[in-house]
């Protein structure tokens, strides 16, 4: 396999990348702070919570509120916590199985194509951080955190991981992943409760999205058997037409393959 | 010299443009298939609206961003505004406030989407003149592609606008069109573009992504919420053609989001 990389160059750009990526993450942090807030004070507006703990959840951070929560009542309006716990059991889902993707020597071994490997790595971590994120806002609301997979997607990546054989089999079963976590979260912007947890799931689904275009790309080239053109940077001219839009497909993106909000709460 | 417009040569390719080619047809009909549902959603936006328009839209100050990334500059009114009824005679006294509530942010995206849709059609017609250098047709396919998508969003949008009797937006009445416009004029290479679109797509996922937090109708949130997506999945492709990590921020954010008063026409 030919693969045209610069990793020096490539390095500096996941470093570059972990910098925006701090600065989203402490942007993230605040918008759980305003959800939770936000969602608190309709309670004791509602007469239903005193109020209590707004200014330890700003001195403790997402983690100093979620252990002072951790063990109260959820009181977040509808399905909020479900949500939450729903897309939790996601991010746990894909983050098992980018992990298991990495032993295969296809993906993380010596045969596999670094973009693809570092790719899966890198990716592995953000969904890591999206389970933490709505983890932290689950039990900050009250809600226990989901560590398990959702249920359904576990049994089809179960499924389906005997079958692999390829690269091209890991990232059809990832684009299916993350497909669902992205349509998920969108359908969720409108269930949810909040203006600050709509943005929040808005901001996660438009991750997960650039997940899917990603291995769409990526997809159709393996499939073209041409993975000497997956590289960072790409040999453009090289390219073929069709890889220039085959990575988004939907003018606007469906949801209807979205997990329902109680598929992944936990009981 | 330019291969755009008539690509008689194509490189070099190991691989099946034929496969490829099916792929994305079959994709184009996955999204035909999602349109009507998308329709549905805005008509309900449309009706909801038409019982609140004067109602303000957000819980805080709306769009708080900075105005734009900082490529996108603070330039001074764009050329153009609303057409229809409202525009269509320039001596008709125009109402103070056309646009308020959610319906400004439905203006306001209107107008991005429109930006986005100049922006890639200058750039085929540089082009297609040779003023970019070579242009590869993945490249190509790209912007092709990804502007036919900002215009069916701006016709959504538009639809909305015309339910609610307002006039639609035709063109891109915003404080940073000027400005994008002068860096596309100036743009020699197919970075050059690729860099001002990104821009532009950035900006757009932002914007969106506000707007689900301070739009008040639940359609025109989750019009916004399907919108956000593409421009994201757009951004990540551009990403990548510049030779830039495609996916760098965990969280898509908000600094960079356009301000309602962006909008340069009341």
């Amino acid at each position: 396999m030919h693969n045209k990389i610069d990793e020096g160059r490539f390095r500096e750009l996941l470093e570059e990348s972990d910098d925006l990526h701090a600065d989203a993450m402490r942007q993230a942090r605040a918008d759980l702070r305003d959800y939770v807030d936000a969602a608190h004070e309709a309670r004791v507006a509602a007469g239903l919570e005193r109020p209590r703990w707004t200014g330890l959840a700003a001195a403790g951070g997402v983690a100093g509120a979620a252990t002072v929560l951790a063990s109260g009542v959820a009181w977040a309006a509808g399905d909020d916590v479900a949500a939450l716990q729903t897309a939790a059991g996601l991010e746990n889902l894909a983050v098992q199985t980018y992990k298991t993707a990495l032993t295969l020597p296809f993906i993380g071994g010596g045969a596999a194509n670094p973009v693809v490997k570092t790719f899966a790595e890198k990716t592995m971590g953000q969904h890591s951080e999206h389970a933490s994120a709505f983890n932290a806002a689950a039990q900050r609301l009250g809600g226990k955190p989901q560590t398990g997979p959702d249920p359904k997607y576990a049994e089809v990546v179960k499924n389906a991981v005997p079958t692999i054989k390829t690269a091209v089999d890991v990232v059809g079963l990832a684009i299916t992943l993350e497909d669902v976590a992205a349509q998920t979260y969108v359908k969720d912007v409108g269930l949810v409760s909040t203006p600050e947890l709509r943005q929040l799931f808005a901001s996660v689904a438009g991750v997960e999205s650039q997940h899917k275009a990603i291995l769409l790309a990526v997809q159709a080239l393996l499939k073209a058997d041409a993975p000497q053109l997956i590289a960072l940077p790409p040999d453009a001219a090289k390219l073929p037409s069709a890889a220039g839009s085959v990575g988004f497909p939907d003018a606007f993106f469906p949801t209807t393959l979205a997990a329902p909000v109680q598929e992944g709460a936990v009981r | 010299m330019s291969i755009f417009p008539r690509r008689t040569k194509r490189p070099e390719m190991a691989i099946s443009e034929r496969e490829l080619s099916q792929m994305t047809r079959e994709l184009q009909e996955l999204h035909d298939s999602t349109f009507p549902q998308v329709r549905k959603t805005l008509d309900e936006l449309t009706s909801n609206l038409a019982q609140v328009v004067s109602k303000p839209s957000t819980r805080r100050s709306f769009f708080l961003g900075a105005a734009g990334a900082v490529a996108l500059g603070t330039a001074a009114a764009c050329a153009g505004g609303p057409s229809g009824p409202a525009a269509s005679s320039p001596a008709a006294p125009v109402p103070e406030e056309t646009y308020t509530g959610d319906l400004k942010v439905v203006a306001l995206a209107t107008a991005l989407e429109n930006l986005a849709v100049t922006a890639y059609g200058g750039a085929l017609k540089k082009a297609g003149a040779g003023e970019l250098g070579p242009v590869p047709p993945a490249v190509a396919t790209f912007v092709q592609t990804a502007m036919k998508q900002h215009a069916d969003h701006a016709q959504a949008w538009n639809a909305v606008l015309s339910k609610a009797g307002k006039p639609t937006i035709t063109d891109a009445p915003l404080s940073i069109t000027q400005d994008q416009v002068a860096m596309l004029n100036a743009a020699k290479s197919v970075p050059d573009v690729a860099k001002l679109a990104l821009n532009l797509e950035n900006v757009a996922a932002q914007t969106y992504t506000f707007a689900t937090a301070n739009v008040s109708d639940a359609g025109g949130i989750m019009t916004a919420a399907t919108i956000q997506p593409v421009e994201t999945m757009h951004a990540a492709i551009l990403n990548y053609v510049l030779g830039q990590y495609p996916i760098p921020d965990t969280f898509i954010g908000t600094s960079n989001a356009l301000k309602p008063e962006t909008l340069t026409v009341k």
